[in-house]
């Protein structure tokens, strides 16, 4: 899974999966970075990262993925993970009427704590339970089309739609990118062993955004 | 206290309570909010140690008043599968007439696991009753993720007893224990601690500054990759590591931390001496790599080698 250290880079992109407990958040990760599901998985406490690197639009992408944890407790620690993110994904799970109805409050919290070119995608997993779904597409389409965000719908036990969402969420980072004359990453950086040498480079444009949303 | 309302013979006054009832006093009031708080604790304890057969197979002891369909009380479990039921659409025609989509959510689809006979009792949901009156009792605490990860391996411990007479009490044992060890860490389960010195944050910090004393490089180099603490060790500490080994290693562990006197000073030395054991690593990895290492502890490392190495690096 791990690209070797010398392979080209373009892009280096910090996604960050939120949402209610057990909406599916770790599920999905796991089948896209491992192609892998489980049906009962751990919950995650505090935050777990995955990485997968693909290929968009002839550019290579190194996805850094990090899954948090649902429940009220963890959102303190939420800040640090929020922090340098290019992309949200609000997950919601398609069978629970209660997980959809926190999308909102997701949202305003991700938009407070994120930079102002963060993408912002809305995920609603689980879409191979459509005995018990409770949320319609409809629903979630217009949900997403009144906050200017896109939505999808997949399911991480089918491997239904999953590579499509984060192949669609990476092109519109990219787009992001771009938009906002940030020069993608030069070819010696890309080149070097340590993919966290981007890091302060965006964190710190980040860091204070986050200080001005509180002040 | 997990008994549905209205269900126990009750005096005068109470009779007058209706699940309508807008009074905060309510017993059914209290029962629809406790309910919230199951369905969590519920969906927990059902992927308790997935990998372990255990917790998925029926106690030989369960709880008689509740299984016994006689005085129907019922099991937690049926109180869950209830609130599941609750949502349905409800569509209104042009005509107005309200119509109310009859088809029952399907619970079983949510439900990987099979559900036991009535008479028959879950190991995880002995864990789930156990924390659901932990709650209750409790309120200013309630339930937080990973306190069922804190009394699976005490539970698992009690009711896998050789001794039949112990192990039908591993209900009772476990919960004991679980409270006694919650008085000592329940400060990282509560959030308005976070920031404080007896809070997660706070042992979170002595832990890095311990690591700053013993491998001043390391800790160096996981400062300048800007690996927080939040990303691995709020995990380590809050479940006493027991999801980063295998629950034999765990118990060993645990066997450790608990007997420790100055509690729980140990767990800090222990999380120190993980990361030094793999030094080596951290110290030629890159932000990623690092990351994956702390937050999948390697499996080859064993048990005895941390905790040697942790009371090696005790100050006297």
């Amino acid at each position: 899974m791990e690209s070797s250290s010398n392979e080209h880079i373009d892009y280096v992109f910090k996604v960050v999966l939120i949402g209610d407990c057990g909406v599916g958040k770790s599920s999905l990760l796991l089948r896209y970075s491992d192609d892998f599901f489980q049906e009962s998985y751990l919950c995650t406490i505090g935050v777990d990262l995955r990485i997968r690197t693909i290929s968009v639009d002839d550019k290579r992408v190194k996805l850094q993925m990090w899954d948090t944890a649902g429940q009220e407790r963890f959102k303190t620690l939420c800040g640090h993970y929020y922090r340098g993110a290019e992309a949200i994904i609000i997950v919601f799970d398609v069978t629970s009427e209660n997980s959809f109805s926190n999308v909102l409050r997701w949202y305003e919290e991700a938009r407070q704590l994120s930079r102002q070119d963060t993408v912002l995608v809305l995920l609603g997993n689980k879409s191979d339970m459509a005995d018990s779904r409770a949320v319609s597409t409809e629903r979630a389409q217009s949900l997403a089309a009144s906050l200017n965000i896109a939505y999808f719908e997949s399911s991480a036990k089918l491997c239904d739609n999953v590579k499509e969402t984060f192949t669609a969420t990476t092109r519109k980072m990219m787009e992001a990118y771009q938009k906002h004359h940030r020069a993608h990453l030069p070819d010696d950086l890309t080149n070097s062993k340590s993919l966290h040498m981007s890091q302060p480079i965006k964190s710190s444009t980040s860091l204070n955004c986050f200080d001005c949303s509180i002040m | 206290m997990i008994i549905k309302p209205g269900s126990e013979v009750k005096s005068e006054e109470t009779v007058s309570d209706h699940p309508l009832n807008p009074n905060p006093d309510s017993e059914w009031c209290v029962y629809f909010k406790d309910n919230e708080k199951l369905l969590q604790i519920d969906k927990d304890c059902r992927r308790l140690y997935p990998e372990l057969e255990f917790f998925q197979k029926a106690t030989r002891f369960p709880c008689e008043r509740l299984t016994n369909t006689e005085n129907g009380i019922g099991a937690l479990r049926k109180r869950v599968e209830n609130c599941y039921l609750e949502s349905h659409t409800v569509s209104r025609s042009r005509l107005g007439v309200t119509k109310m989509d009859t088809t029952r959510h399907k619970t079983g689809d949510s439900r990987p696991f099979h559900t036991l006979g009535e008479s028959e009792e879950a190991h995880w949901e002995v864990v789930e009753r156990m924390l659901f009156i932990y709650a209750k009792l409790n309120p200013g605490i309630q339930y937080v993720q990973g306190m069922n990860e804190l009394l699976g391996p005490l539970y698992f411990t009690m009711a896998s007893d050789p001794n039949l007479e112990w192990a039908q009490h591993a209900e009772a044992d476990s919960f004991y224990c679980f409270t006694s060890l919650m008085a000592e860490v329940r400060d990282n389960f509560i959030k308005s601690l976070d920031d404080s010195i007896c809070g997660i944050g706070g042992n979170m910090h002595i832990l890095m500054s311990s690591l700053r004393d013993s491998d001043p490089a390391v800790h160096q180099h996981l400062l300048s990759q800007h690996i927080k603490p939040e990303f691995f060790a709020f995990r380590w500490i809050t479940l006493l590591l027991s999801q980063e080994f295998e629950l034999p290693d765990v118990l060993r562990l645990w066997d450790s931390l608990f007997s420790d006197s100055q509690r729980f000073g140990f767990l800090v030395d222990v999380c120190c001496a993980m990361i030094r054991l793999v030094r080596r690593n951290v110290l030629k990895n890159d932000f990623a790599s690092n990351m994956k290492l702390l937050q999948n502890y390697p499996p080859s490392t064993s048990i005895e080698e941390v905790i040697r190495a942790a009371i090696k690096s005790r100050k006297p």
